[in-house]
């Protein structure tokens, strides 16, 4: 990277992005912070959540709730909020930003696709499906989605429009919908998305290229990780597991190789004690605590994304913004249920402190 | 109808067996239930928890599941116990070995969470099982219910009414046939002295004849004639 690129990045920036960038600013200092999560951790009810969470970023969209509260009424009304925070983000993003941002939703978009297929391959309302969808994840041709009887139609009439076509073509085959394991499918597809979305980033650069591929290979190894351990003890052949690795990371390729190979929770320990900043993270984790690894894991992403907020003048903090907002979301909801389902000592177990 | 008091009397005692045995069986199962019941609870709890922990892995991954599963893995049988003739229907939890379900469900999740998915399935699991016994206790224990009730009805009934009627009969026939015999003793004792007077009378008018000293032939005959009648009353008298 030259100086000058960088100097018209610092120019230049503030023409067309320094509003969102101010307002992306503005939504995370509505965060919740570790005071409000030890205030929620107090409550008794999900009334008194609710009355809490009216105090916060949340008001306008849970105000009017009726009174019996569920946990996922909560969820909803937060995740509401996410959705309507991103719209407005979207509606004034310029270019190439609008398609960062649309990158940071092909994720939930792949979701929704692949629910909506499998729900129509077993003949579910589409309706219902629809309801189900990750509203982040919507595009507007979802719905005909249904109409398509076999992976042809559905490429041709659907897919072919929407961002989510190049991933269908490169990496299944007609003959796959039916026969390969609808986790399989979304899996390649999310390897598809993940390698694309890095090149997206490479090519925009400049600092967003630094920050972005820096959480996506952390995102990526996170994923190799998991379906590592997931897939011990199924019926995934080593070359299945390894062609949903992505094609970057910090593991890659030596790791990935390794990892494609492990058959043990100590085997995947020492693949990825090769990488050091895994090392840390597995160290702080006893021998056979394969529980924790989930909340560890949370907690370094939540460390990197809130780290992006530290430059500015780049799209990270928008990508970091959702996922902290997700995180959140999650947070609620585990509170909500300890306290639902009266299980209070465990409330700290999947609290992710943000700020 | 000693013969049936005999039989009655054997019936409420084998009646009486009968309900014992169902509401030693009955109280057993109460506890049983009382058990399970509380374990119920326990595991409940736990796998709703765990359903938590694997939303919050996840997130909603109903669908997921639904669309992955086509028949189910566990099938619940129903047969019949018998306790002391009463039928009870039990329920038993069989679990298919279906390879294509579990690897597909093995798989759900591989992205994030599917371990935590894998833990919910497996205390659900658990839980299911826990409701089929639980399911199987209570219809046993509805039924039993109504056997115990019918049998005590009965035993009752026996107790009560059938046998107290056929007491109340035999009494009633022993006391009629006392009287009967009573009346008959008496009739008989009756007749003797009857007889005996009439013996008497006569002994006395022949000594008063034989004091006269031999009367007139024909009031001989005039007496004769009537001891005559005399004696055709008597017969008619024993006939009667």
């Amino acid at each position: 990277m030259s100086f000058g690129e960088d100097t018209s990045e610092m120019c230049l920036f503030n023409v067309k992005d320094g509003f969102l960038e101010a307002v992306v600013r503005g939504y995370k200092l509505g965060l919740l912070t570790t005071s409000d999560y030890n205030n929620l951790c107090q409550c008794e009810t999900l009334e008194d959540i609710k009355l809490y969470l009216t105090g916060t970023d949340y008001g306008p969209f849970l105000a009017n709730e009726p009174s019996p509260m569920h946990t996922t009424t909560l969820v909803d009304c937060c995740t509401r909020k996410l959705v309507a925070d991103w719209r407005y983000l979207r509606e004034n993003a310029g270019e190439p930003m609008g398609r960062f941002l649309d990158y940071c939703t092909y994720g939930h978009m792949i979701d929704n696709v692949v629910l909506i297929v499998t729900g129509t391959l077993h003949e579910r309302d589409v309706q219902e499906l629809l309801e189900k969808c990750n509203p982040l994840g919507m595009f507007d041709a979802i719905a005909s989605l249904a109409v398509a009887q076999n992976m042809r139609d559905l490429y041709r009439l659907v897919l072919v429009d929407t961002p989510l076509a190049p991933y269908f073509s490169d990496n299944l085959t007609s003959e796959d919908l039916d026969e390969m394991n609808i986790e399989v499918m979304r899996n390649t597809l999310y390897k598809a998305y993940l390698d694309d979305f890095a090149s997206f980033v490479h090519r925009v650069g400049g600092t967003t290229g630094e920050i972005m591929s820096e959480l996506l290979s952390f995102e990526a190894d996170r994923r190799a990780l998991n379906i590592t351990l997931n897939s011990i003890g199924s019926e995934l052949t080593r070359d299945d597991r390894r062609k949903l690795y992505a094609n970057f990371g910090l593991l890659y390729p030596h790791g990935q190789a390794e990892l494609a190979v492990a058959e043990d929770f100590d085997q995947i320990r020492s693949a990825m004690e090769k990488c050091p900043p895994y090392q840390a993270i597995f160290s702080r984790l006893g021998l056979g605590e394969t529980q924790m690894l989930d909340k560890i894991m949370y907690e370094e992403e939540v460390r990197q994304l809130v780290n992006t907020f530290e430059q500015q003048f780049h799209y990270g903090v928008f990508y970091a913004y959702m996922r902290l907002r997700e995180q959140e979301i999650r947070n609620v909801m585990w509170i909500a249920e300890c306290v639902a389902q009266d299980q209070k000592a465990r409330v700290q177990d999947g609290i992710v402190f943000t700020f | 109808m000693k013969a049936r008091l005999a039989g009655a009397t054997k019936g409420h005692s084998l009646l009486k067996k009968k309900a014992d045995a169902l509401n030693m069986r009955f109280r057993q199962i109460l506890r049983k239930i009382v058990e399970t019941k509380e374990e119920m609870g326990r595991v409940m709890k736990a796998s709703f928890f765990s359903l938590a922990q694997a939303k919050y892995a996840t997130g909603d991954f109903k669908h997921t599941v639904f669309d992955s599963i086509d028949q189910a893995s566990l099938k619940v049988k129903a047969s019949t116990d018998n306790v002391a003739g009463v039928r009870l229907p039990k329920f038993e939890a069989q679990r298919e070995a279906g390879g294509a379900a579990d690897s597909k469900i093995g798989l759900i999740g591989l992205g994030t969470g599917g371990k935590q998915i894998q833990e919910c399935r497996k205390s659900f699991v658990t839980a299911v099982d826990l409701l089929v016994e639980l399911a199987s206790l209570q219809t046993a224990f509805l039924t039993l219910d109504e056997a115990i009730k019918t049998t005590n009805r009965r035993v009752n009934a026996l107790e009560h009414v059938v046998k107290p009627r056929l007491e109340n009969t035999i009494a009633y026939i022993k006391g009629e046939l006392d009287e009967l015999e009573r009346e008959e003793f008496f009739r008989l004792k009756k007749v003797q002295g009857n007889k005996k007077k009439h013996t008497e009378a006569a002994e006395a008018l022949e000594a008063a004849q034989r004091a006269k000293g031999g009367g007139a032939v024909g009031n001989g005959a005039r007496e004769n004639k009537a001891a005559n009648v005399l004696a055709a009353e008597q017969d008619a008298d024993i006939i009667f």
